[in-house]
């Protein structure tokens, strides 16, 4: 009865997520064909502001997107291309899109992935700890401190970063240094800044969830009773409340992964100059380099859909009580 | 009795007629002039006043009433809100920004006045030392530069005033915010009242768009639009409200679907009440106070959003707002430290304070709620 149940919702989840993936798709598509200039009209009118020849381009442009074509057709173009992973050619870098991407997306990952497990044990920690100790003075210090977190802007709180330890104490080096094997200390030392910049605002939230969330378990009757029981206390905290908090706030985390992190990330990267998504698509973005937002707006959007498409279901593989419906 | 009733009756059914009279008069006209303006003449306001007239009549004719009907409540409430010290902080800071919006412009210098003898200024009571290069004697001089009354908050490196700059950024700040947040409550209000009262297939409609609508991520979303649209503030401000209605929407619907069973719907349906006046008259009266929270908090976002545009070189080119100011400033960290300072912190005190006071009231209004 269960496996059934689980296997619909997970088919029904599916199909809902190749629905807004194709939402993205058409939205984005049609976009850029309604916006004030195209594509090749903008690139072309810099390449000829430098004085180059721009008929070549023109014909290369014109056979990629098939300008002429009608409408319709552009259209099943687009997704088609898309489709077999042929997401078009950077103008400004001169190489394809994909290519790009798959030379750029690991810097992306890892200052989201270090900032994620930063932010969240971190903020798990200060968060138990401040709801076991209610109303005492770290509690007060931390809900203060959780507070301004959430209230600075990250991309300022990365400069200010950068001003105080680059600029003033010179511990960090202002630029990211791309030579560096991405496993090397040296790398991580570089990483420290961004991380701290895109961790902030996050550790703040997942503090002031995990307080509330098991200040809400503390009061419940299950706690009283493992509290007569004679548990020590420390069961009774790590089993039974925090086991019974920490499952709304894996969703929170990756709910946050998807909606406010690649926005934060990118913002970190541009201000680090860290060469990730965020970094690419902001000099494609001066560049009027289409192809590169188009593709870094879509992939973005898949990845927070993935995300939420699996967070979705194994929530509800994990607490089969919460259905969907 | 049933006389002096029925002639009450009348006269309010009369107010409201000639409310509602005017109240379309006057829209009629501020479209006619908006086409005119577009289609005949050379723009004399620019899209933004257009929008904010639209606001501001939407907010005379629907928002006063509305809150008038509920003062009581309000009163109830502001009395348990103002026991909140920090709640009552951020109301001042917020008071005094808008008040900054509005008169500072008279008591500052041009923002955009370009002095090249007066560049690098640092703020009142700091030092620098700055190195010269001299051509005539071909070697380094080092002075030292002392910030100037006339320049409280330094000049940057095109020898603007730092001081005037700000105070026309909290302008671009505080539209946005609260306009982007104006258009996004409406919508969301109406869409989560609608689909609660009307359930059944509309509801089930409506929800489902405004899920699609959250899954969309709405930075990249902005990014993407304002990148193929060009930076204007009036489409920042209207994308931002179209998008933003979302967690409005589910919030308000929620809370009105317990509202719509209850007794006093059930007597005014029967009474022959039509469903536009039951979701004017009694339901969105009830969620007033959730409608404020709501605002109140989800104003910071829209200027950090407005604020990040700005940073990554997206901003309307023709204002010149904090995230801007932050932006030169950045790009001159070893040398006008002071440019990237000041706009962070009055960005960082704006948020703060609303933040403080969207939890002073949500407080207030249900110590219980998790918004």
């Amino acid at each position: 009865m269960k496996k059934t149940w689980l296997r619909d919702y997970i088919i029904k989840r599916l199909l809902y997520a190749i629905f807004i993936a194709w939402a993205v798709l058409t939205v984005t598509f049609v976009m850029v064909r309604v916006g004030p200039t195209s594509p090749a009209d903008k690139y072309l009118s810099n390449l000829a502001a430098q004085g180059q020849d721009t008929s070549q381009v023109m014909a290369a442009i014109e056979a990629r997107y098939g300008v002429d074509r009608p409408i319709y057709e552009q259209y099943l173009n687009y997704i088609t291309n898309l489709g077999r992973g042929d997401w078009g050619w950077s103008l400004s870098t001169s190489m394809s899109v994909m290519e790009l991407i798959k030379a750029h997306w690991i810097y992306s990952f890892q200052l989201i992935f270090l900032s994620s497990i930063f932010a969240a044990i971190i903020g798990i920690l200060i968060g138990i700890y401040s709801a076991v100790r209610q109303y005492s003075k770290t509690d007060y210090i931390a809900t203060f401190f959780s507070f301004i977190g959430i209230s600075i802007p990250n991309f300022w709180l990365g400069v200010m970063l950068i001003l105080l330890f680059s600029v003033n104490l010179g511990l960090f080096k202002t630029y990211y240094d791309t030579s560096l094997s991405l496993l090397s200390l040296a790398n991580l030392k570089q990483l420290i800044l961004p991380v701290i910049t895109l961790g902030t605002g996050m550790l703040a939230g997942y503090t002031r969830y995990t307080r509330s969330a098991m200040l809400e378990n503390l009061r419940k009757d299950f706690v009283k009773t493992a509290r007569a029981k004679g548990l020590p206390e420390r069961t009774v905290i790590g089993k039974h409340v925090f086991r019974n908090a920490v499952l709304p706030l894996v969703t929170i985390i990756m709910f946050d992964l998807g909606s406010i992190v690649f926005g934060g990330a990118y913002l970190t990267e541009i201000i680090f100059g860290i060469p990730g998504l965020g970094q690419i698509s902001f000099n494609a973005i001066f560049a009027d380099d289409y192809a590169v937002v188009v593709a870094v707006t879509v992939i973005s959007a898949f990845l927070i859909l993935m995300i939420n498409l699996i967070t979705d279901i194994t929530y509800t593989y994990l607490d089969p009580r919460i259905r969907y419906d | 009795m049933t006389n002096r009733l029925k002639s009450t009756r009348s006269i309010t059914r009369k107010v409201d007629r000639v409310k509602n009279l005017a109240f379309i008069i006057a829209m009629v006209l501020l479209v006619t002039t908006l086409l005119l303006d577009i289609f005949v003449i050379e723009m004399i306001f620019d899209l933004l006043t257009y929008l904010y007239i639209a606001l501001g009549l939407l907010f005379v004719r629907y928002g006063i009433p509305l809150l008038y009907a509920s003062r009581r409540l309000i009163q109830y409430y502001w009395q348990r809100a103002i026991k909140n010290k920090l709640a009552v902080g951020g109301l001042v800071f917020i008071l005094l920004l808008i008040l900054l919006a509005f008169i500072g412009p008279l008591f500052t210098v041009d923002p955009t006045a370009v002095n090249f003898d007066e560049k690098n200024l640092p703020p009142l009571g700091f030092t620098i030392e700055e190195s010269v290069y001299k051509i005539e004697t071909k070697q380094f001089i080092t002075s030292r530069i002392t910030g100037t009354s006339e320049h409280p908050l330094g000049t940057d490196d095109k020898g603007r005033d730092l001081l005037a700059m700000i105070v026309s950024g909290t302008r671009v700040s505080l539209q946005v915010g609260l306009f982007a947040t104006g258009i996004a409550i409406i919508l969301g209000t109406l869409i989560g009242v609608s689909a609660a009262y009307l359930g059944g297939k509309t509801d089930n409609i409506l929800m489902r768009f405004t899920d699609i609508m959250m899954t969309f991520p709405f930075f990249l979303l902005l990014v993407f639009i304002v990148f193929i649209f060009g930076p204007n503030l009036a489409l920042i401000v209207i994308v931002i409200g179209l998008t933003g209605w979302t967690g409005t929407a589910r919030l308000i619907r929620s809370e009105s679907l317990s509202l719509r069973t209850r007794e006093f719907v059930m007597a005014s349906k029967a009474l022959g009440a039509s469903d536009r006046r039951i979701i004017l008259s009694h339901l969105i009266p009830n969620v007033i106070s959730l409608i404020i929270v709501i605002a109140t908090l989800s104003i910071p976002g829209v200027i950090l959003a407005e604020a990040a545009l700005s940073f990554i070189g997206l901003g309307d080119p023709s204002v010149a707002s904090w995230g801007m100011i932050l932006k030169a400033g950045q790009q001159n960290l070893d040398t006008t430290w002071w440019v990237a300072v000041a706009p962070g912190i009055m960005l960082f005190l704006t948020v703060l304070a609303f933040n403080f006071l969207g939890d002073g009231l949500r407080d207030a209004f249900d110590p219980r709620s998790n918004i």
